[in-house]
């Protein structure tokens, strides 16, 4: 990622910092993040990365620094904030609605209406959706059969893979996968491996939340490794091993 | 591309499931077998059962349920539950009367008079469904206690205002409800054009597909950029309109407004009753008009034909619990054969 530096960054953190009462959650945070590049987020639970992707996302408002997404200074007010400036999160295991079909899921929040007068009282184009949602899955890589099947009749990879397309489909810079491979089988930990691929080839920028390391050093670019709310180290994925990277988690490396 | 890169499992559980197992486990396709076999078990032990007057009669019935039964719809979908629909229907039919007799007395035209009142009546249940929903989303009542709240102080100001006597006499509104074409009333056409206009927006458009979303996952909802609260507290809102335009359905076939209407008989048990008949899920996400139409129609057919074959009133409620339980059986087998398959 070396040409990448002289762009402009999708992604620019400013001294960030935030406290929840008394405990100080994050603490002067910076980096930059650029499209085309997968950063892993690691740290252990407490280490800041949770308040730092709800800060990206328009959850948490920081106590102070500044958030610059493609250059242009921003200040959410809340999480759809950020998703109209370009950044999709997928929080958890909570990204779809279940009971609705793969399209409606898709579409959430950004539905197709019908054109005329019907689209104007609230009319939605399902077909549409629907016929859009197959297509743009299959842009990143996801074949699923009849998108008229709701999600829980989908498998969890099946299921994080349509998240991800989502976020994919959406987003103009950034995706915040928070541990998109929690929960999962190898196998289907592979598919959702893949599509973060096909999300970097598709110019975005990842941000990749993990415990599962060999996941990360697989992914990722440039990994970033929070601890007690400070960034204490940012390096390419290149200068990690398992090892040093839980040397760097716990610490123990300085 | 799409071969090398295939993420669906070897498991094809909608693939394997035989036509007649899905189609046996199709809440609607069951319950509309159920409700012609009823049909004709009762034409079978009267045929007095199939004379238009009596098919009138299970017409109107049908749409003094109706119009709650789709707001619970609404509710129960979104993942939430209004105990309040029938003491809302109680309170502004009762307030409505009340409001409306001075026209009455003054001979003034009965359109008039009974627009006056439907439009008081939806007033009185906005007030009682805005009510439930500022405990809901204002401050975080689970919708069971909320609507449990509404639903106590409903009955008891019905009761207070009418003194527990029929408030008002409206002779006009009872001569009113037996007119129409045949053997459809004005009265069950103006609530079955609500009704349809409420299945419609619950599967057609965006602000039926936000309530389902809702309650499927309120919180992806959220995240989406659905505005949850608003959209929760224009539900019960609804559900509170619906509930008032009931009582006033019920004022003008006995011309007058009491506080037992939709109370003695537990009408919001049997309108919950008719969504969760209908394969709606009390966990939200899941729900179908034509599933709560249908049993709405069972319940109505059954409450009344068991009264056509001499069966005691008091059995009926036993005989809808026995239906409750059915359909929720039948839930769950469907739900176990999908995650088993």
């Amino acid at each position: 990622m070396t040409t990448t530096e002289t762009r402009t960054p999708v992604l620019e953190l400013r001294h960030l910092n935030l406290h929840y009462g008394s405990v100080e959650a994050l603490h002067d945070v910076s980096f930059s993040a650029y499209g085309g590049e997968v950063i892993g987020l690691v740290g252990d639970n407490g280490a800041g990365k949770s308040s730092l992707i709800k800060t990206v996302s328009g959850v948490n408002t920081p106590d102070s620094g500044e958030i610059i997404v493609d250059g242009q200074l921003r200040h959410w007010r809340s999480p759809h904030d950020s998703m109209m400036a370009g950044i999709e999160t997928l929080y958890q295991d909570s990204g779809l609605a279940p009971d609705l079909s793969i399209g409606a899921n898709i579409f959430l929040g950004r539905e197709r209406r019908r054109s005329g007068l019907l689209g104007r009282l609230g009319f939605l184009d399902q077909r549409a959706m629907e016929r859009e949602a197959l297509e743009q899955l299959a842009r990143v890589g996801i074949t699923i059969p009849q998108t008229q099947r709701t999600v829980s009749e989908l498998s969890g990879g099946q299921r994080q893979a349509v998240a991800i397309g989502r976020a994919i489909a959406w987003a103009k810079h950034v995706i915040i996968l928070d541990e998109p491979t929690n929960h999962l089988g190898a196998r289907q930990s592979a598919e959702v491996l893949k599509v973060i691929t096909s999300a970097r080839a598709h110019g975005l920028c990842v941000l990749f939340i993990s415990h599962t390391l060999p996941h990360v050093l697989e992914v990722t670019d440039r990994i970033i490794v929070l601890r007690l709310g400070r960034v204490v180290r940012d390096a390419p994925t290149s200068q990690f091993t398992v090892e040093s990277l839980l040397a760097a988690i716990t610490g123990l490396s300085e | 591309m799409a071969d090398s890169t295939q993420t669906e499992d070897v498991t094809e559980p909608a693939a394997r499931a035989s036509w007649l197992r899905r189609t046996l486990t199709n809440q609607q396709v069951v319950l509309f077998v159920v409700l012609a076999a009823l049909i004709v078990f009762f034409g079978l032990h009267n045929s007095l059962f199939f004379q238009t007057g009596e098919f009138s009669n299970l017409l109107t019935d049908f749409s003094g349920l109706i119009l709650i039964a789709l707001a619970e719809t609404y509710v129960i979908v979104a993942g939430g539950i209004d105990l309040a629909v029938g003491s809302t229907a109680a309170v502004s039919g009762v307030v409505a009367a009340g409001w409306i007799q001075p026209l009455v007395n003054a001979k003034v035209n009965e359109a008039v008079v009974l627009l006056v009142g439907a439009l008081a009546c939806a007033l009185v249940g906005a007030i009682a469904g805005g009510f439930s929903a500022l405990l809901i989303t204002a401050f975080d009542l689970v919708p069971f206690v909320a609507t449990l709240v509404t639903y106590s102080v409903g009955a008891g100001l019905a009761l207070v205002i009418s003194n527990g006597a029929p408030v008002g006499y409206n002779p006009g509104a009872i001569y009113w409800s037996a007119s129409g074409i045949g053997m459809v009333t004005w009265l069950v056409a103006i609530i079955l054009v609500i009704a349809i206009i409420l299945g419609v927006v619950l599967h057609f458009t965006a602000y039926g597909r936000y309530t389902f979303a809702i309650g499927s996952n309120a919180f992806a909802a959220r995240a989406a950029g659905i505005a949850v609260r608003r959209h929760l507290v224009s539900i019960y809102v609804t559900s509170g309109i619906l509930a008032g335009l009931t009582g006033m359905f019920f004022y003008i076939r006995s011309g007058s407004g009491a506080a037992t209407t939709g109370v003695s008989n537990s009408a919001n048990l049997i309108a919950i009753a008719a969504v969760v008949i209908g394969g709606a899920s009390l966990t939200g996400g899941i729900g179908r008009w034509a599933g709560t139409m249908l049993g709405a129609a069972v319940l109505t057919v059954v409450s009344d034909g068991l009264i056509f074959i001499n069966v005691p009133p008091t059995w009926i409620q036993v005989v809808v619990g026995a239906l409750i339980a059915v359909a929720a059986l039948l839930q769950t087998f469907r739900r176990r054969s999908r995650r088993l398959s």
